[in-house]
């Protein structure tokens, strides 16, 4: 009896290890099929707005005919960890957003030496990936920047939240959105620390917090700032769980409408907040053609086809201001891409 | 030996069925890479078994982490140490977190989870605000010297191609002398009777707090050595996440390597192996193309299932054991 418990305790780990695996065997075939190309798309973390991205992964995956697998890791070790994986896989290309683009130089060249390797939403400028598709962020940032002269034209006091401050296109739409207020010329190299009080051209801003990329984080650091300074003008939402969270803060505090909101990115929140006049505006991105875009080049590449890649390495999708003026129509526009209509 | 032999099966069946699935899993590059990420979360794990041998917790192990590495770009790159310097920095500073962590929990009567959950929160801290958050690393300029000792590989000859990691070489260095102080010194023996129970231990006379305070700065020690090498191997270091949850992966291994969190048991081979099945796992879900999303389910679920079988072996094993004496008490 206890030879047989002890044996049906060993077969039960083996068959779930193995039944954990088996589930994935009807699509390995595929997957591994050399006659079909296979193609990764990896984000910078886990976020809707990669549910976007992904749906455009899709969509492309059906019109160029090839595998594609989106990998949401969990931090730069984590990304670094499933590069190596992908290779390992011999996948006939990879799309990455660095999460940083200098120091990650090392795992990216690895890659692009045994794949063809190209960058999105965020770039590594100095490795050997072959090219970039995504928007300057830093003239993002400064349409963001605009948006808020456009709703606070009398300037006043403002805090801007963000993930975090590490990878490169967050440093640089915050610092666009910064010199934008300040009235600075255009210069994406400049860098204001985030705990500096900065003052100019009519606005003060107070303060920059990170919430290490939770939404439940960035609404407490949206609540502490109504508690501290509570005569506040301006919030502005810099990462796409942002301005949602901003919001359930100022709800929260019942400050809705007394303070004006800027965000970023197309959250579902954010949009219905455009509607409803809690937010000023938004500056979205196009993540679904990151998606698209990323794959449309990669299996070009994988073809041997190398005239997708544009002279200057650089695919601009540009961003775009919405306002309450314009947000029923991208809504609409979002829902279709997405297939939800 | 028989709990070893379970968990070398475990680990076997999943490699295998990886291997079935996707034979890519068996390239050289593959395997070269599953070494490396098993070296770097077998030293944190050993760590990690060594106060859970005393009946202990160290939730504080993956802020070290992050803390070293934080320090480390800044005392090399913006301050221009030299590199033995830094690394004696950083060692002694994780060292001194060990020590304080111990004698908290000794002198002061501190629970351990307090102790180290403090410790968390306090390092990680420290590590963001030294750093104002930014992203640091080490440019390119130590790519082909100090960064070898997480990133080299040495070539094993008759190996078709296999070059093995840096790293693992300092994780059999530091597996032989856990094992050997574990299982063959004094000191050992003495930790292991104080996590069965810590009173009878004094009552013995055994110097019980000394050797608790050796296993949190062992621990911390073993914390240092990794986030030495994660760093490197990143080559950057993001504050906020550096590290973060590894002292989670550590335990994991550990328990699953045989450890139980009531003290008093523990293998250092076991513990090993332990953090192999985590890495084989987390490779085998990128390989066979299993959505992230699912990952730590599939993880959570064979740590458990490991844990229940075994649980199911040692009462097995305990009930033919008691069954023999009564026999024998018959006969």
């Amino acid at each position: 009896m206890n030879l047989f418990r002890s044996s049906l305790g060993a077969l039960l780990v083996v068959g779930i290890a193995l039944g954990g695996c088996k589930k994935e065997d009807s699509d390995q075939p595929e997957s591994t099929g050399k006659e079909k190309i296979s193609l990764a798309f990896v984000t910078n973390g886990p976020a809707n707005f990669w549910t976007i991205a992904t749906a455009g992964v899709n969509a492309a995956a059906k019109d160029f005919d090839c595998n594609t697998d989106v990998r949401l890791p969990n931090g730069l070790v984590d990304q670094n960890r499933v590069l190596e994986d992908l290779l390992a896989r011999n996948v006939d290309g990879i799309a990455v957003s660095p999460i940083d683009g200098e120091n990650q130089n090392g795992k990216i060249n690895e890659a692009a030496g045994r794949t063809h390797l190209i960058t999105h939403d965020s770039d590594a400028p100095g490795s050997d990936r072959l090219m970039y598709i995504g928007m300057d962020n830093y003239t993002a940032g400064r349409m963001c920047g605009e948006l808020v002269k456009e709703a606070m034209p009398d300037g006043g006091e403002v805090i801007i939240f963000i993930g975090r401050l590490e990878q490169a296109n967050a440093k640089l739409r915050r610092q666009g959105t910064i010199d934008e207020l300040l009235g600075r010329d255009f210069d994406p190299t400049n860098y204001d620390s985030p705990n500096a009080r900065l003052e100019g051209n009519g606005f003060v801003i107070l303060d920059t917090r990170t919430d290490d990329f939770t939404q439940a984080g960035s609404q407490s650091q949206a609540e502490d700032a109504l508690a501290r300074y509570p005569e506040i003008d301006g919030m502005i939402g810099l990462f796409a769980y942002n301005p949602p969270a901003i919001l359930n803060a100022l709800r929260g505090a019942d400050k809705l409408d007394q303070v004006t909101v800027i965000g970023f990115d197309e959250d579902e929140d954010t949009l219905e907040g455009i509607k409803d006049g809690h937010i000023f505006g938004t500056i979205v991105q196009n993540p679904y053609m990151y998606g698209y875009e990323s794959i449309r080049i990669l299996a070009a590449l994988a073809r041997e086809d190398m005239s997708v890649i544009p002279e200057d390495g650089f695919l601009d999708i540009p961003a775009r201001k919405i306002v309450k003026a314009n947000v029923d129509d991208f809504h609409a526009e979002l829902r279709k891409l997405m297939g939800e209509d | 030996m028989i709990k070893l032999l379970g968990i070398l099966a475990l680990l076997f069946a999943v490699c295998a069925t990886t291997a079935k699935l996707n034979p890519d899993f068996l390239g050289v590059y593959n395997i070269q890479n599953v070494v490396r990420w098993t070296s770097l979360f077998g030293i944190i794990s050993i760590g990690a078994a060594f106060v859970i041998i005393t009946g202990g917790i160290d939730l504080s192990i993956g802020s070290v982490v992050g803390l070293v590495g934080c320090v480390m770009p800044i005392l090399l790159v913006n301050k221009g140490w030299p590199a033995w310097l830094m690394l004696l920095a950083v060692m002694g500073m994780a060292l001194l977190i060990g020590l304080i962590h111990g004698l908290l929990i000794t002198k002061m009567r501190l629970q351990p989870f307090v102790v180290t959950l403090c410790g968390l929160l306090i390092y990680r801290g420290i590590g963001r605000w030294i750093t104002n958050d930014r992203t640091i690393g080490f440019g390119s300029e130590f790519n082909d010297n100090l960064r070898l000792v997480a990133t080299g590989k040495v070539h094993i000859p008759g190996l078709n191609g296999f070059a093995m990691p840096v790293p693992a070489f300092i994780l059999i260095a530091l597996v032989i002398v856990s094992a050997l102080f574990l299982n063959r010194t004094i000191w050992g023996r003495h930790l292991l009777a104080l996590g069965r129970s810590e009173e009878a231990a004094r009552y013995s006379g055994i110097r019980t707090d000394r050797l608790v305070i050796l296993a949190y700065v062992i621990c911390s020690g073993m914390a240092g050595i990794a986030g030495i090498l994660f760093a490197l191997d990143a080559n950057a270091v993001q504050p906020a996440s550096h590290g973060s949850f590894y002292e989670l992966y550590a335990i994991a291994a550990a328990v699953l390597g045989g450890c139980s969190l009531r003290g008093g048991e523990g293998s250092i081979i076991g513990v090993v192996i332990g953090a192999a099945i985590m890495r084989v796992l987390y490779n085998s879900i990128n390989l066979l193309g299993i959505p992230t999303q699912l990952e730590f389910a599939i993880i959570g679920s064979v740590i458990l299932l490991g844990v229940v079988a075994d649980e199911i072996v040692r009462r097995a094993l305990r009930n033919r054991a008691a069954r023999k004496r009564l026999k024998r008490g018959n006969e």
